[in-house]
């Protein structure tokens, strides 16, 4: 599965969940790409610079690690299996799902706007 | 001696014609307050509603031809009547398209499509020549070719009002606020009331039926004219009355200014 991860579309969800109040997970851009390039890799092992080449934009040095201990790891959506390496788990692959579900919903709504914004 | 259903007829059609005329005018009117992406929508309306009065001007001069039997001016009428009502489902394609695609250049193919549909029609109209009847309610007109003519035609207000129903549904399985439902659905509703019972009007050859269809394009006018400036009363008991708040009102509670509703302390 190497689909690819469109940077700026993720950024905009993610703004448009914050917007919702909705701050962490598919609002917090950080969380999305780490788990799509985590989804992406599957079932091989993620390391940190396959994710750094799309939040590096977004992320201090660390705050991917800290995040990936405090969220990922913790919740059990991901397994590390050596240092600085990680697996998804099969409820990191529910989370993925959810994330997608999170990108048709933010599209059909867009869509939807737009076409309530074009009707005088 | 002719009777005065006929003259109910011509009422009504010149009723539609003032409606639809003053209708497209408030709209054209309200143009600044449109922002841009709905411009090219509104004036596709703009001109949908001035073709509906268009239609209507010429043919309430045939009916009142018809009551002082000027049969020559009755059919010069058809046949002007004809040229905007061939063309009613260009603005409207382009219209819905607009809406749904959002891409002026592809609305603007599609109804070139019907332009060409339009003029097709037009020339096969006048090439067949009309067979008049007048009853005591209406002036009636056949075209003279076999049921094909018609076919085309229904096939020409069909493919839109289909076009029209699939955006009230797309519409419709949406939540949204009811004032912006009201406002959407409302028009969509009136235009194919308008526009399906122009067809009726043009094609039927029963003269109640004729007189009846005209008597709805006019509730549909009026139908449109009450989704875009609802009256005060209709918005309280539809429940879609629009409030105005200002960021910067006194709030009652807290007897303080605040920016942007700031409850914390209520």
């Amino acid at each position: 599965m190497s689909e690819n991860i469109d940077v700026e579309l993720e950024q905009e969800i993610a703004t448009f969940y914050q917007s919702l109040g909705i701050n962490q997970g598919p609002g917090d851009i950080q969380y999305r790409l780490m788990l799509k390039v985590l989804e992406k890799n599957d079932p091989g092992i993620t390391e940190f610079a396959d994710i750094r080449e799309y939040t590096d934009q977004f992320a201090d040095r660390g705050s991917i690690g800290s995040k990936m201990k405090t969220v990922f790891q913790l919740e059990g959506l991901v397994k590390k299996v050596k240092r600085g390496g990680y697996v998804i788990t099969d409820k990191g692959l529910m989370a993925a799902s959810f994330l997608k579900n999170t990108t048709v919903f933010y599209k059909k709504t867009k869509k939807m706007g737009e076409i309530i914004e074009r009707m005088p | 001696m002719m009777a005065t259903e006929l003259l109910l007829n011509i009422t009504i059609c010149f009723a539609i014609t003032i409606s639809s005329f003053a209708f497209s005018w408030v709209l054209a009117r309200s143009e600044p307050e449109h922002n841009g992406k709905s411009k090219p929508a509104l004036w596709a309306l703009v001109i949908f509603w001035a073709l509906v009065g268009l239609t209507y001007l010429p043919t309430t001069i045939r009916m009142i031809a018809a009551y002082m039997h000027n049969y020559e001016l009755d059919l010069v009428m058809y046949n002007l009547a004809s040229v905007p009502f061939a063309f009613i489902s260009v603005p409207l394609v382009y219209f819905i398209i607009y809406i749904i695609v959002g891409d002026k250049k592809i609305s603007t193919y599609v109804s070139l499509i019907f332009t060409i549909f339009g003029a097709a029609y037009l020339a096969l109209l006048y090439s067949s020549g009309v067979n008049s009847t007048i009853t005591e309610w209406a002036s009636l007109f056949s075209i003279n070719s076999d049921i094909a003519i018609n076919i085309y035609l229904m096939g020409l207000f069909i493919v839109p009002t289909a076009m029209i129903l699939g955006l009230l549904l797309i519409i419709l399985l949406q939540r949204v606020p009811k004032r912006l439902r009201y406002r959407t659905t409302l028009p969509l509703v009136a235009i194919s009331f308008v526009f399906d019972f122009m067809l009726t009007d043009m094609i039927t050859n029963v003269d109640v039926m004729q007189v009846s269809a005209r008597l709805f394009v006019l509730i549909g006018t009026v139908q449109a004219f009450l989704a875009y400036f609802p009256p005060l009363t209709l918005q309280e008991k539809l429940g879609i009355r629009e409030y105005q708040y200002d960021l910067y009102m006194e709030d009652g509670e807290t007897g303080s200014k605040h920016q942007i509703g700031d409850d914390t302390d209520v």
